[in-house]
């Protein structure tokens, strides 16, 4: 099958080194303490943040920082046939490990120890790429609830296919079986939270998809942060600052 | 209006260099640089003229205020939920004037209600379960509550239902009385100056 047209164009219209469209909103969820609706191209996903609050299991109670808590579940209705996914599926758990990993990274827990930030996930439309929008998602509600974080994370994919270095797979070049490597980065920073490949790739190869990932992920943060510099603006406004 | 000066920052951006300013709130110092921890507008505060570092301060004020917490010292607006021999257990609902997100709760000794004749107090002559108490907080006490006190006389019981079902009116600094049933009940009051 092929993947990348002899004119260089991808099943989807895009070049090999095109994003699909973003798009966030925030303050989706109106009682939680931040929350971010994030699109990318047809992945649709929903994070919600509740914290710093009380820890509602003592045992679990950390001394010197915050305690983290993910959870990452697929709507019904987020694939193509409507099928009951149960809570704690390996995806799920794997997932909501590796994001809760990758903000922990970020987030300032020293600053609020006894207490509990919970950040949930929620994909609604499933198109390819979902890891990388729930990382996004997470890190523009947690910037939306106040929390302190070092920088924001921002996440992307990259794989290769007819010998292309591809960014951003959706899901029919992600089900293709070629490599899939997700990158998150802290852009100002300059420091990677996440990697993850499956397949396997020859070292020089995989070399080239990682930067691919990056300048996604920096591309991402460009985005995000307009998209937080907007929404400190509106509430300023209508506060009348 | 907003100053001129002011510009809004998120997570991660630069604020200054560590040798000419230092993290205030919002802001926090790595590898001799000050970034941002949050998203909001970007101050610089003066430093103080007594301190011996004279950099200024740069803080980021976030839009999401979060509510306030006990800090020994204040006066609290707690409602009493347990009454046992030797404490009551109180939920704070109001920090100063400002009401809390999240309940915190509060534990009254029966050491700390009334200044005098400390040994012989009874817990049930002084609250029951539902009253409504302003009390100032001793300390953070242990991890389950605050430790507060009613041991001054503006502290103590400031509005109560009696058993019939009326608030009750206050009658002394030891007894509040129902206007319905006119039956006397016993309860720390606190003294509220008209």
């Amino acid at each position: 099958m092929e993947f990348v047209s002899p004119e260089g164009l991808r099943l989807d219209g895009r070049r090999p080194m095109e994003m699909r469209q973003l798009r966030a909103e925030l303050g989706a969820v109106s009682r939680a303490d931040g929350s971010a609706i994030f699109e990318m191209g047809n992945t649709k996903v929903i994070a919600a943040v509740y914290g710093p609050r009380e820890v509602q299991h003592r045992g679990q109670q950390l001394n010197d920082k915050a305690l983290i808590r993910c959870e990452y579940t697929m709507a019904n209705f987020s694939t193509g046939d409507r099928m009951r996914r149960p809570k704690g599926d390996r995806r799920s758990t794997e997932i909501s490990l590796v994001i809760r990993q990758t903000m922990e990274a970020c987030i300032m827990t020293h600053l609020m120890p006894h207490s509990q930030i919970d950040i949930f996930v929620q994909v609604l439309q499933a198109d390819g790429g979902t890891r990388s929008a729930c990382i996004n998602a997470a890190t523009l509600a947690l910037a939306d609830a106040g929390i302190p974080m070092c920088d924001l994370v921002t996440s992307c994919s990259a794989g290769y296919l007819n010998t292309t270095p591809l960014l951003d797979l959706n899901y029919v070049e992600d089900s293709a079986g070629g490599p899939d490597v997700t990158v998150g980065i802290l852009p100002k920073l300059d420091k990677v939270t996440l990697l993850q490949m499956d397949a396997k790739l020859p070292m020089d190869i995989f070399e080239n998809v990682m930067q691919l990932a990056t300048e996604g992920c920096k591309a991402v943060a460009n985005y995000i942060r307009e998209v937080l510099m907007e929404n400190t603006k509106q509430l300023e406004n209508r506060r009348g600052v | 209006m907003k100053d001129a000066g002011e510009e809004t920052v998120t997570p991660g951006q630069v604020l200054g260099k560590g040798s000419e300013v230092k993290a205030g709130r919002g802001a926090y110092l790595s590898c001799d640089t000050v970034y941002a921890s949050l998203t909001g507008c970007r101050s610089l505060l003066p430093p103080s003229p007594q301190s011996p570092d004279q950099r200024p301060t740069v803080e980021v004020i976030g839009h999401k205020a979060h509510g306030p917490v006990p800090e020994p010292g204040c006066v609290v607006i707690a409602r009493v939920t347990k009454v046992m021999a030797r404490m009551a257990s109180a939920d704070i609902m109001c920090v100063g004037s400002k009401s809390v997100r999240e309940k915190f709760s509060g534990i009254i000794r029966q050491q700390d209600v009334r200044a005098t004749e400390i040994d012989k107090v009874d817990m049930h002559s002084s609250f029951r379960p539902g009253d409504i108490v302003k009390a100032s907080v001793i300390s953070l006490g242990d991890a389950r509550a605050y430790y507060l006190s009613t041991a001054q006389n503006e502290l103590g019981v400031v509005s109560a239902e009696s058993m019939a079902g009326g608030t009750m009116v206050p009658i002394s600094w030891t007894e509040m009385q129902c206007p319905l049933t006119g039956q006397i009940e016993q309860r720390k009051v606190a003294k509220v100056r008209a």
